[in-house]
């Protein structure tokens, strides 16, 4: 066979074999080249140090409560319980009648002129004019219990 | 694995690959599905982006965001390629977004202080000395070095080839790019760290 290192063809096989995944039959070929091929050799030799170094990287465990914190994003990430019954599929082709319904209604309401007299508007504005009272009575004593003594001297004292 | 053994499922693993065949049932609601699928492939998946990132809270966070994204998407998956391609596709997007963030940031400095302090995370053998402990640590730490210092869509080639035992078109179709262009990124990944980790020979 051609030398892999030197006319790039099949040079993936350098690396197969050196990982041990080359076929048998491909394996002996490139072994044949291989004794014959100092280049070659040096690669396998280095290829197979690296290949086992980072054989011994090992990761650290997962933490215990890794599924636990996923299931908590999910259920964060999905629409609440009554919006997925509201958007389920049986009933997701009523939502523009239910919603072509309420707009009328709601038309309907707003646009009935109303014949009968609220009887508590009535009672409010029969009220009023007391609250009014009352409120400004309340506006005058808050100013005067906020009153410093010296501003209180100041206001007593005649013109 | 053998490479023809890796050719032959290349050709027939759409028409059998199962995790579509679960997926598909996710996107029918199967919730149980989705647990087989991720306890099936958590591990590979955070371990992939542990080695991608080097800082595991960080690692485990993308690795949450890829079955999030991986659900949340259900209801528009297509098989239209292996399932396995398309995990990693999220995953790599994810760890090459966060890489290129960070190096906005910070440059490249966190990576040599995770490095610093990786070691003591590492499982310990059996019975070694406190010497043996300390080569290995040592060592380690040179090959999270190495890692770290290639260039990012190398260094995801590398993981994807070593760890993840992926033949080249699933790489290629992971990275969005052609074969030769994967074996041309393995081949100056591998020579970067033939020379970087020779003396461990």
């Amino acid at each position: 066979m051609n030398c892999p290192i030197k006319t790039q063809e099949n040079r993936e096989w350098l690396l197969e074999y050196s990982a041990g995944w080359l076929d048998r039959e491909r394996a002996s070929m490139l072994e044949r080249h291989v004794e014959t091929c100092p280049a070659c050799a040096r690669f396998v030799e280095e290829q197979r140090v690296v290949w086992d170094a980072l054989g011994q990287w090992e990761s650290p465990e997962l933490s215990a409560d890794f599924n636990r914190r996923l299931y908590q994003k999910i259920d964060r990430a999905q629409p609440s319980s009554w919006l997925l019954r509201f958007l389920h599929p049986l009933w997701r082709p009523l939502v523009p009648v239910a919603a072509m319904c309420l707009l009328i209604v709601a038309g309907v309401v707003l646009h009935t002129p109303t014949a009968t007299v609220n009887p508590a508007r009535s009672h409010v504005e029969s009220v009023e004019p007391e609250q009014v009272e009352r409120t400004l009575d309340d506006l005058q004593m808050l100013r005067e219990l906020s009153m410093t003594p010296a501003q209180e001297a100041n206001s007593s004292r005649p013109m | 694995m053998p490479q023809w053994v890796k050719e032959d499922m290349g050709a027939t693993s759409l028409a059998f690959d199962c995790d579509a065949e679960l997926m598909l049932r996710v996107r029918d609601g199967d919730g149980a599905s989705f647990a087989l699928l991720l306890e099936k492939y958590r591990v590979s998946v955070a371990h992939f982006l542990y080695r991608m990132v080097q800082d595991q809270p960080v690692a485990e966070e993308l690795a949450q965001e890829v079955f999030l994204r991986v659900y949340k998407s259900r209801e528009s998956y297509e098989p239209t390629a292996k399932f396995t391609t398309w995990l990693y596709r999220i995953a790599t997007h994810l760890a090459l977004n966060w890489l290129r963030d960070e190096k906005n940031e910070r440059g490249q400095e966190r990576l040599d202080e995770v490095a610093e302090d990786g070691p003591v995370r590492e499982v310990a053998d059996r019975a070694p000395t406190v010497e043996h402990q300390m080569v290995r640590q040592v060592k380690l730490e040179e090959v999270r070095k190495a890692v770290a210092a290639l260039p990012d869509k190398q260094r995801a080639a590398v993981l994807m080839h070593k760890y993840e035992e992926m033949d080249y078109s699933q790489i290629a179709k992971v990275l969005s790019c052609s074969e030769s262009a994967v074996k041309s990124l393995l081949f100056r990944a591998y020579e970067t760290l033939r020379v970087r980790l020779a003396h461990m020979a």
